[in-house]
């Protein structure tokens, strides 16, 4: 890829996009968030909290909560296999917290000629989205996670 | 000069020594005539002075002159310490606090000159000293009476302190010569200071000075006239000296002459003399003046030796450290602790381990346990630097609500985290607030009841196994339950039937919920409703708890019971399901093995009789969601709980023991909705376990 663009003389904005799988749809989470990737372990149940929390884990000796994204999403709980993973999001001033996916696939460098940013009218009227762009590598689609609003408190309708 | 990098030891002494001056005020109030007192106001009050000079904050420099100037005359005895004068300076003091705020937040001490107090506490002054009221400042008059007493030798009216008579024997030893001086600066001179200090540089270039008057600290601060005088010593002749001072430009003149040494002791008592007849006012404070201004040099830092003397002599050797760093020391011994607890796990897998190694095991739990104690300690404050404030307080809430009332504290060295203490101001201010103004009565009601006129709250913390108690208690009114049922009902809080079925405990705790306030008229002080809401929100955020106890007629008492640290500590580890937990030690009472048939309902809840007690219990399987499958268990263990005086039983599947936890928080994303999981902690193995709030479960 150019690093310039016809006619633009700003230099592209490369990022870099964890590429992980949840179902059969593909997510990209924005790397500089991505403190960690730990696989499985041990979840620690904590009762009476939100139904999409799994637990919490030890990590290095911090303990970590971990969700689930598919039941944020509002998608069926599968099975854990030997691909689950857990990523360690950690947002500017934030604790880090755990989200599970079922597998992760590559790290993958997108310019922004190749993300194309939703904007709020995209999504379904009322409906929450976790998603705030979609970006384009190897002739498949990557739907980027929107990290504030994947640990905000809201959820999938 | 940059003074930003001191302005934190600024703001921490200033603080002490408001604190220093607000106890004595009290203390003045009782005893208007204990001299330790007045000397301890007047030294803080001086130090308070040089600090905002070097600081640069002149407004706060000019009210701790005043204060200061007072307390000059009431510690010579000239003046008498009224009523009146103590409101004024408690006013100083609450300024003087302000400067301190607005220091703090904006690092400038604002434009407020709190001119009305400055011109009430010189009114005083004046008042005090029989003088009618005169613009003049006492240094200025001194100089005139000054003048007026020795003539041509103005030199001779300073007064000579035993220290300077004996630099100059000494002086005289060597050889040196003694001259008295006196410097007059020409009158169309802007800076006089500068030019002062220019002469004082000149003389010590050839000699000594051996004092000056007025001191050298008022003469750096421009606080004279056009003269000024000293005595000084120097090999060099006479001439030399005046003409090292003239070489100083905008000097007017110098005069001076050798002293004879001999008359020196009698030129003294004669200037005394001379000086005790017109002014006798005046006189000491210019004695008194060079000993404080020794006390404490104009830099700041030397202030530190003028710290509190009185009723504490000895005062702790103490370094200053960051919080962070403190933070730091307790997460590596928190890991520590750890990994000794994995190398314990590791050890009780192998029972055929040599028994050496559970030597260095049992030798390495020791030592991590005293390095967390001793870590634990230096992260304790006394709780007195936040009680310290309430005498003052009540002194005012006494005057705003026009009760009478005094407080009594007890236990105010009981320590503390750190963390706990720095929160817990408002809370217990919350409690001494709605004593004053809700618990006590008025003085009418108080006579007819029998009561002393003067009204009693009690402050009194101590140690109680792992938690520190503070009860706050009033010998008022106490709580009329009937009041707050009707209130309530008033409220729609409850219905009137539901209201008849509360137990008094249970109307007493809805005193507790948001915007409940009893008091019929909402004064300045509390009544609004907020409070003891805020008071309970604040204690449970610390992982504490507040109860009341009351009685009508005879007063109440508020227990705030806080945990004595929040980071490391002793659990009972249980097993649940499948799952593991961790009970505080604090909280646990005993554990029993009670038989099935043991359990008896009442009003449809389990309970079992332990002691003649009895206590509900609490199947935890249930409260934690979990499947209970007991059907083929005759004995269930039961860990019996305590809150004050509260009892519980938890039914748990297994005890694993006792241990060392180190609490670590579940982080803002997790919302445990019934609040019984009060943290985590990792185990030996890595596994997280969950720590119980037992005190959410009674």
């Amino acid at each position: 890829m150019e690093d310039l663009i016809l006619g633009g003389e700003v230099e592209l904005e490369k990022t870099q996009f964890i590429v992980i799988r949840i179902g059969d749809e593909q997510y990209g989470i924005d790397i500089k968030y991505v403190d960690n990737i730990v696989r499985m372990q041990k979840i620690t149940r904590v009762p009476d909290v939100q139904h999409y929390f799994e637990g919490v884990i030890n990590l290095r000796g911090e303990v970590v909560p971990v969700m689930n994204l598919r039941r944020k999403a509002g998608l069926p709980d599968v099975e854990f296999t030997k691909d689950t993973r857990i990523i360690i999001i950690k947002l500017e001033n934030n604790a880090p917290i755990g989200i599970v996916v079922d597998a992760v696939k590559e790290v993958v460098t997108l310019t922004s000629a190749e993300i194309e940013y939703t904007t709020k009218g995209i999504a379904h009227s009322g409906q929450v989205t976790f998603i705030n762009g979609i970006g384009k590598c190897n002739n498949s689609l990557i739907s980027l996670l929107d990290l504030n609003a994947v640990i905000s408190d809201k959820e999938a309708m | 000069m940059d003074v930003n990098q001191y302005l934190e030891i600024f703001l921490d002494e200033t603080n002490e020594h408001i604190q220093s001056l607000s106890d004595q005020l009290m203390i003045l109030e009782q005893e208007p005539d204990n001299k330790d007192t007045i000397n301890e106001i007047f030294r803080s009050a001086h130090s308070l002075k040089g600090m905002a000079g070097t600081m640069g904050y002149k407004r706060m420099q000019n009210l701790t002159h005043d204060m200061e100037n007072v307390f000059t005359e009431v510690r010579n005895g000239n003046m008498k310490v009224t009523s009146n004068l103590i409101d004024v300076l408690f006013k100083a003091l609450d300024a003087i606090e302000e400067y301190e705020k607005t220091i703090r937040e904006t690092s400038d001490e604002g434009t407020n000159d709190n001119e009305p107090i400055i011109k009430e506490l010189n009114r005083i002054l004046d008042e005090g000293l029989g003088k009618a009221p005169a613009e003049e400042k006492p240094e200025e008059k001194k100089e005139e009476e000054k003048k007026e007493a020795s003539g041509d030798k103005p030199w001779e009216s300073i007064a000579l302190t035993e220290e300077n008579i004996g630099a100059i024997k000494e002086a005289d030893e060597k050889g040196m010569n003694i001259y008295g001086v006196s410097v007059h600066i020409q009158e169309s001179c802007v800076l006089k200071a500068a030019r002062a200090f220019l002469v004082f540089k000149a003389i010590e270039d050839i000699g000594e000075i051996i004092t000056t008057s007025p001191t050298s600290q008022d003469i750096e601060d421009e606080k004279f006239e056009f003269d000024f005088n000293m005595y000084i010593a120097t090999a060099e002749s006479y001439d030399k000296v005046e003409a090292a001072v003239l070489s100083v430009s905008e000097i007017e003149k110098c005069t001076g002459e050798k002293v004879d040494i001999a008359s020196l002791k009698e030129g003294k008592e004669e200037a005394k003399e001379a000086e005790s007849k017109p002014a006798e006012v005046t006189a000491p404070a210019v004695k008194e003046q060079p000993k404080a201004a020794a006390a404490a040099p104009a830099s700041g830092a030397a202030t530190k030796q003028t710290k509190p003397a009185a009723g504490k002599p000895v005062v702790n050797r103490t370094v200053r450290v960051d919080i962070e760093k403190l933070d730091v020391l307790m997460n590596l011994v928190s890991e520590l602790i750890i990994a000794k607890n994995s190398i314990v796990s590791a050890s009780a897998g192998e029972m055929n381990n040599s028994s050496s190694f559970n030597d260095h095991i049992s030798y390495l739990e020791s030592v991590t346990t005293n390095l967390h104690e001793s870590v634990m300690k230096v992260r304790m404050v006394p709780i007195e630097s936040v009680v310290n404030r309430f005498p003052k307080m009540v002194r005012d809430l006494s005057k705003k609500l026009n009760k009478k009332m005094n407080l009594y504290m007890t236990g105010e060295d009981t320590e503390l985290d750190r963390t706990v203490v720095d929160e817990l101001s408002d809370p217990l201010m919350h409690l001494i607030r709605n004593s004053a103004d809700h618990g006590l009565e008025s003085a009418e009601l108080r006579a007819e009841r029998g009561k002393p006129e003067e009204g009693s709250i009690f402050l009194d913390a101590y140690q109680d196994g792992n938690n520190v108690i503070i009860e706050v208690r009033d010998d008022g009114n106490g709580i009329d339950v009937e009041k707050v049922r009707n209130k309530a009902i008033e409220r729609g809080t409850v219905t009137p039937e539901q209201a008849e079925q509360l137990s008094e405990k249970e109307v007493i705790d809805m005193l507790f919920q948001p915007s409940f306030s009893t008091a019929k008229v909402v004064t300045d002080v509390s009544g609004r409703g907020v409070g003891l809401d805020v008071v309970k929100s604040k204690i449970e955020s610390l992982g504490g708890d507040v109860s009341v106890r009351t009685k009508l007629g005879e007063g109440s008492a508020f227990s705030v019971r806080l945990p004595l640290t929040l980071a490391i500590i002793q659990a009972l580890m249980v097993v649940v399901g499948d799952e593991k937990y961790a009970i505080s030690l604090g909280s646990i009472d005993t554990i029993e093995s009670i038989s099935k048939s043991d359990v008896k309902y009442v009003e449809a809840k389990e309970v079992i009789t332990l002691r003649e007690n009895v206590i509900p219990i609490i199947r935890l399987h249930g409260v934690l969601n979990l499947e209970e499958n007991d059907e083929n268990k005759d004995e269930m263990i039961v860990v019996v709980v305590k809150k004050g005086d509260q009892l519980a039983g938890l039914v748990v599947d297994e005890l694993i023991g006792q241990q060392e936890i180190v609490i670590k928080s579940l982080g803002k994303y997790i919302n445990c909705a019934s609040r019984i999981i009060s943290g985590a902690t990792i185990l030996g193995d890595g596994e997280v376990a969950l720590i119980l709030d037992a005190n959410v479960l009674i």
